[in-house]
């Protein structure tokens, strides 16, 4: 049996390879508890950490990725 | 450069590392891929779901394993392990189908290749007597065996030492390398520093502790 530790760092690394960076840092961050001491594992989880701030940050400030919310409300 | 631009570059950066990581890794992910894939249909068996399918294609996939000789020991036992439980479950006899049997037949090939990929070797000694043991003439092949891996050990720590300032420096990479890279050689190198460092007044706890952790990813062969 695989420990739920390895089969949340191999499917980390399959969506690192999909380029689906959100979905590997959510299996990093599973996997973590299981590989605290291991400077490999940290510095992929790091690395993936980092690109999905750099990319929500870059989302904020493109103004072409700006979504624009309209809240309706009904009356009665 | 804006921000935006400082942002973009560090973005492209960190996903060319990312995509030479797993380069890298492609191989080993490979394999672990299947072995998480085998780990799955083990579960789906558990729970009562017919894996006739999912079996059948993870043969397909991966019979190439056999004949490619890629796997390390470590990692062909934990199929094999997972294969014979799989049998067990399902509990094939003479009236399973014949797609059941395919499976059975399949799993008994993967194990026979097993056995002669990676043969168990029994070390048997002579059972205990009141008489003095006869003195044992020493073996040559165990002892240049073991002077070809001191040799190893001593060129690897030649290697790590260059440049280090002290040698605790030096055993935290070896960690290290015991760890991620399943070696063998720098696994026992590191017991080695340790008991040295032991036996000079140094508190060696947190590296025994690494010590065992590498050891437990050496045993299970992985990452």
């Amino acid at each position: 049996m695989l420990s739920l530790g390895e089969k949340a760092y191999c499917a980390a690394l399959l969506a690192l390879k999909k380029k689906e960076y959100l979905q590997a840092f959510e299996n990093f961050e599973k996997a973590a508890p299981y590989f605290a001491n291991n400077k490999e594992f940290t510095l992929y989880h790091d690395t993936t950490k980092l690109l999905v701030e750099v990319k929500r940050k870059l989302g904020t400030l493109s103004e072409d990725d700006k979504i624009e919310i309209e809240e309706i409300f009904t009356h009665g | 450069m804006s921000q935006t631009a400082s942002l973009q570059s560090l973005e492209s950066l960190l996903e060319t590392f990312l995509d030479r990581v797993v380069f890298l890794k492609e191989k080993k992910l490979n394999v672990l891929d299947g072995i998480n894939r085998l780990d799955d249909i083990g579960a789906m068996v558990n729970s009562g779901t017919d894996v006739t399918d999912d079996i059948g294609n993870w043969f397909a996939e991966h019979n190439k394993w056999l004949s490619d000789r890629t796997l390390k020991d470590t990692e062909l036992n934990r199929i094999t392990g997972m294969l014979s439980k799989i049998k067990r479950e399902i509990k094939i006899d003479a009236d399973s189908s014949m797609a059941h049997q395919k499976i059975s037949s399949e799993i008994d090939r993967w194990n026979s290749k097993k056995e002669h990929t990676a043969p168990i070797i029994k070390l048997k000694r002579p059972p205990e007597t009141v008489t003095p043991e006869p003195v044992l003439t020493p073996n040559s092949d165990t002892i240049s065996l073991f002077v070809k891996r001191l040799s190893k050990m001593t060129a690897l720590f030649m290697d790590y030492s260059n440049s280090k300032n002290h040698i605790l420096s030096v055993l935290e990479d070896l960690l290290q390398k015991a760890s991620t890279e399943t070696s063998k050689d720098a696994l026992i190198l590191s017991a080695f520093i340790i008991y040295y460092l032991k036996q000079n007044g140094y508190k060696v706890e947190p590296y025994v502790r690494k010590l065992k952790e590498a050891e437990t990813l050496y045993k299970k062969g992985m990452f």
